[in-house]
């Protein structure tokens, strides 16, 4: 138990020295979440009307910037996972499991190095989002928004690395993850607000930690709040959603990568 | 400690193929014990229970006096296993691969740095440890392979396959180091290969293993020596082929001669010694010698004999499947 952390950290350096050597990744990975704040930014600006309705007085594209950086954050976390079945294919796994190190510090390295490049990735996002105009009313907001995002991104790499623990090959991983990535985006008020969707969805909606957190970083952000969701009450389910996605990776993958590959 | 590995009647089943079938053996400390089987014999199976990565169906395996099921976590932090393929991190230097290692195997951080030295000293790549692994040739990887499997003074290594796909002048030096690290270390070391003459330069006992059962276990010398006839193929001119035949039967060494005209075919136990004594019986007869040629049993004899001429394509379940990964991998 004392190792937890140190076999963590063990872990987590050599995700992060990984990344660290694939710089080029990190700008490929931008195109699509920089796409969307630009395309669907712009192309839904005529929907300031329905915005304003709920509380927002600014253009739609600040609206919707705290939406693409959670997608960001999305997307980076739950591809993260995949080099678990590199791992499992070329050996490291079984180096790692071979050494007296746990089990469950494998998961949780490689879930700690995915959020912080979910959040590297995130600010990034910000970035573009500051230089097409997006205004943030308090510039120190963002420390509480990186923390957050490490936070949510933390549980959303959870989903990836017990997909990849159980998959045994890629083609059933990118399956797996395109089936739940989108939809969870989709299904959360990334870019539309909670109060103006049909009843059905915003229930499913409210089933949705993405939503939490969206509405969390969207507060952050403009100040505004949103159907009567309370931050306290954001901070509790990521929370929640947080811890019980470490407990069930661990699981999961020490029992996973006790079967043979 | 007497024995660094044993296992009593171990067996592992995939659904129904019995990959281990009721396997035991021992391996004293100190020992080089060389590992070898045919594609699919259970060789793999083996040596994932023995590293913990597999659990047996029944039966009992000790490594260093632990047992694997229920001390798990004392038998890894005995063990150094350097795997078939290669596995350290292409994109990161050997010295931060060693680095990794070190920390996954829990030696204190003040020793790490001296650990890490020596490794590289030993290894002879001490001047390339701040380049990354991707600059590096299939044996400098593979060196560095092993360096990561001794930073731990582990008490058992085990290599699997060291030296696959691996030049001759490499998988020489390969073996150089293996000697070495046996003598500087005193470990046991658990080795698996198909080159006989690997096996042969290095082990001080083989285990033969096939269709999941160990068939024999001995050293190489005596294994070859079983095996029995040395050949001696002679082609001779002039003089009177028999006397040259009676005389050579008066040899004790000689088990059997076929003559065929000017050509003899003799068996014998002790190829050396008898080759002397033949010059000499010819000389006193005048017989000249065209051409003499001795064969001796190599372990390649030993283990068709043991495990038969046929391909193993058939492979178990486990197998198929792994070999299955293994292709697709080449494909992609």
């Amino acid at each position: 138990m004392n190792y937890l952390m140190y076999d963590t950290y063990t872990i987590f350096w050599r995700e992060l020295k990984r990344y660290r050597k694939s710089r080029s990744g990190v700008l490929i990975r931008l195109i699509q979440p920089a796409i969307w704040i630009i395309v669907i930014g712009n192309t839904f600006s005529g929907t300031r009307p329905l915005i304003q309705s709920v509380g927002f007085e600014g253009p739609y594209i600040e609206f919707m910037a705290p939406g693409v950086i959670i997608l960001t954050a999305i997307f980076t976390s739950i591809f993260g996972g995949v080099n678990t079945l590199w791992d499992r294919r070329y050996g490291f796994m079984n180096k790692a499991l071979t050494s007296p190190i746990s089990r469950s510090s494998i998961a949780l390295g490689k879930m700690s190095a995915i959020s912080l490049i979910s959040a590297l990735q995130s600010s990034l996002i910000i970035g573009i989002a500051l230089a097409i105009g997006v205004t943030f009313p308090n510039p120190f907001m963002i420390i509480p928004i990186m923390a957050v995002v490490i936070l949510f991104s933390m549980g959303f790499s959870g989903i990836s690395v017990i997909v990849a623990a159980t998959a045994k090959s890629q083609e059933t991983f990118w399956g797996v993850i395109n089936f739940l990535g989108m939809p969870l985006f989709m299904l959360s008020p990334a870019l539309f607000p909670l109060e103006l969707l049909p009843g059905w969805l915003a229930t499913i909606a409210k089933l949705n930690p993405v939503t939490y957190t969206v509405l969390l970083v969207r507060e952050m952000m403009t100040g505004v709040s949103e159907g009567g969701i309370s931050a306290l009450l954001s901070i509790g389910v990521i929370a929640v959603f947080v811890l019980v996605m470490i407990g069930l990776a661990s699981y999961v993958f020490t029992r996973e990568v006790n079967k043979p590959f | 400690m007497l024995y660094s590995v044993e296992t009593r009647s171990l067996s592992k089943i995939f659904g129904t193929v019995n990959a281990v079938n009721d396997i035991s053996f021992a391996i004293k400390s100190g020992e080089i014990f060389g590992f070898l089987g045919p594609n699919g014999a259970g060789k793999s199976t083996t040596i994932m229970i023995l590293t913990t990565l597999l659990k047996p169906t029944s039966g009992q395996a000790l490594v260093s006096g632990f047992d694997v099921m229920t001390q798990a976590k004392q038998v890894r932090q005995s063990i150094g296993y350097v795997q078939q393929e290669s596995t350290v991190d292409e994109y990161l230097t050997g010295r931060e691969n060693l680095v990794l290692q070190a920390r996954l195997n829990h030696i204190p951080k003040e020793q790490i740095n001296k650990r890490i030295d020596e490794v590289l000293e030993l290894i002879e790549l001490s001047d390339r440890q701040n380049d990354p692994v991707v600059t590096y040739s299939g044996g400098m990887r593979k060196r560095l392979d092993i360096a990561g499997g001794l930073l731990h003074h582990p008490k058992v290594l085990f290599l699997d396959e060291p030296t696959v796909g691996l030049d001759i002048q490499t998988r020489r030096k390969i073996w150089e180091y293996i000697k070495k690290i046996h003598k500087e270390f005193e470990m046991t070391i658990f080795l698996t290969t198909h080159y006989m003459e690997e096996a042969d330069q290095l082990c001080d006992r083989i285990g033969i293993i096939d269709h999941g059962k160990i068939q024999v276990i001995d050293s190489p010398e005596n294994m070859k020596n079983a095996m029995g006839n040395e050949v001696i193929s002679l082609i001779f001119e002039n003089g009177n082929s028999n006397d040259f035949l009676s005389q050579l039967h008066q040899i004790d060494l000689i088990k059997k001669i076929n003559a065929d005209n000017n050509k003899l075919t003799i068996f014998t136990s002790k190829g050396t010694e008898v080759i002397p004594k033949i010059f000499q019986i010819s000389s006193e007869l005048q017989i000249k010698i065209i051409s003499l040629s001795l064969t001796q049993p190599t372990l390649d004899d030993v283990f068709i004999s043991y495990t038969g001429r046929e391909i193993r394509d058939e492979d178990t379940g486990f197998n198929r499947k792994r070999e299955h990964a293994k292709m697709k991998r080449l494909r992609a």
